[in-house]
């Protein structure tokens, strides 16, 4: 004999319900339902007849579990909705893009058929696309799942002058594009190598570096991306995001710095290159320090311009207040 | 013509439900029989909508609960809490306050076009 439909029913919904609900839904689902279909029967309906009106206007059993638990019944609610759509348009604009041009471009140099390379890129391209898709959004459903908070709350000073984009979006794009870049050429770099000397690939940075240098270069480089997302679905700088900016460029600062100084950056072939095509060993040391002051510069230009960018979000709302407070 | 209205009076009668939910279980009530008390008493509400609701409300503080295993099946009765009764009094107040806003308004829209 099968169970009863009641039985049936309360067990597929009891089952979506947190534990230490179940036992207590259980029993005042069937009370309720027992009630029911009592009063349909004394109004002269077979039980089973009773059962299956009472039961299917209570409908899906996993509706009424999410809202005896409040759980959402959608993937991003409003909260992330926006940010969700801006964000992905994005990406799936840029990043399937830059793919296809890359791999068609590489397959290009590399002399493959014209077939190869148009079915190579448009495959490459497309399954960016389906990636893109589907990690922005398990991130944005995350978010939304685990109640992440943006710290940020719409006010009216928000509000973008006419002319300018959605803040942030000026600066994802060329940080994203820069980013995928420097990671095509880290990769092409060791796989192909960028100098040819005497039909011999010379990598120019150092091969002994992987796995943990450049593991540690590619986290850094993952970091920086994420932070890029972060600055855009934020909308403008604050001190927080300057801060995290500031740590990533230090973080970047100290690994160039280390291994510079380590002479542990750069291969040992394109030195020893370099020393046969007429470089002084002085000459060397002097282009690695004026290298590394250039990676100091630039890391400390970039923290500075996220801090000034910050004090500018910040002061534009102190001086709206002002008016007021002098009164 | 009523597919365009239903949405909206649905809108109108959200959160009555919770007042008379709250007003009726001053006496104690269990699920099913205070879905019929509301029912008879005119506020039109499914039983899946009523049943989380009183759960949650349970949850707020503005319902108690207790077991009853006298009778022939056992029961979880919910009982309106002194926090409940005050929600059902600012609920009520503003209801009225709300009603004699819409009064104010003027007549029966029905009544000024039949003129």
């Amino acid at each position: 004999m099968t169970t009863p439909l009641p039985e049936r029913y309360i067990a597929a919904t009891v089952k979506h319900l947190p534990a230490d609900l179940q036992a207590d839904v259980h029993a005042e689902l069937a009370a309720s339902i027992d009630d029911a279909v009592e009063a349909h029967i004394d109004q002269g309906e077979e039980r089973e007849t009773a059962e299956r009106v009472v039961l299917t206007e209570l409908g899906d059993p996993a509706v009424l579990a999410a809202s005896y638990v409040d759980r959402p019944l959608q993937l991003i609610g409003p909260r992330y909705y926006l940010a969700w759509w801006r964000v992905l348009k994005l990406l799936l604009i840029i990043v399937p893009t830059v793919f296809f041009v890359l791999v068609a471009g590489g397959h290009f140099l590399a002399g493959s058929p014209l077939g190869e390379i148009i079915g190579e890129s448009l495959a490459t391209g497309l399954s960016a696309f389906v990636h893109v898709g589907f990690w922005v959004t398990l991130v944005f459903a995350t978010m939304d799942r685990t109640g992440f908070e943006t710290g940020e709350t719409w006010d009216i000073d928000q509000l973008p002058e006419p002319r300018k984009e959605h803040p942030g979006s000026q600066e994802l794009v060329p940080s994203l594009v820069f980013l995928g870049l420097m990671l095509v050429a880290l990769a092409w770099d060791q796989l192909r190598g960028f100098v040819q000397h005497n039909q011999e690939a010379i990598p120019v940075l150092n091969p002994e570096l992987w796995p943990w240098a450049m593991l540690g270069l590619l986290a850094i480089i993952a970091l920086e991306i994420g932070f890029a997302i972060l600055l855009f679905v934020r909308g403008r700088w604050s001190t927080p995001l300057a801060m995290t900016n500031t740590i990533l460029a230090v973080l970047f600062f100290s690994w160039a710095i280390t291994l510079l100084a380590r002479g542990e950056l750069f291969s040992a072939e394109i030195i020893e290159l370099a020393l046969s095509n007429g470089a002084t060993p002085d000459a060397l040391y002097i282009m690695g320090v004026i290298l590394g002051l250039g990676v100091g510069i630039i890391c400390a230009w970039d923290s500075a311009d996220g801090w000034v960018k910050s004090c500018r979000a910040g002061s534009s709302k102190v001086t709206e207040q002002q008016p007021a407070t002098t009164q | 013509m009523v597919e365009e209205v239903e949405p909206h009076l649905q809108e109108l009668r959200r959160g009555t439900v919770v007042l008379a939910c709250l007003q009726l279980l001053c006496t104690p009530g269990y699920g099913y029989g205070l879905l019929e008390d509301l029912q008879s008493a005119g506020f039109a509400t499914e039983a899946n909508t009523l049943y989380p609701l009183l759960r949650r409300l349970e949850k707020q503080g503005h319902l108690t609960s207790h077991w009853d295993t006298g009778e022939s099946r056992p029961r979880k009765f919910y009982q309106t809490s002194k926090q409940g009764i005050y929600l059902a009094q600012a609920m009520h107040s503003e209801w009225q306050t709300l009603s004699e806003a819409i009064d104010s308004l003027g007549d029966d829209p029905l009544t000024n076009e039949e003129k």
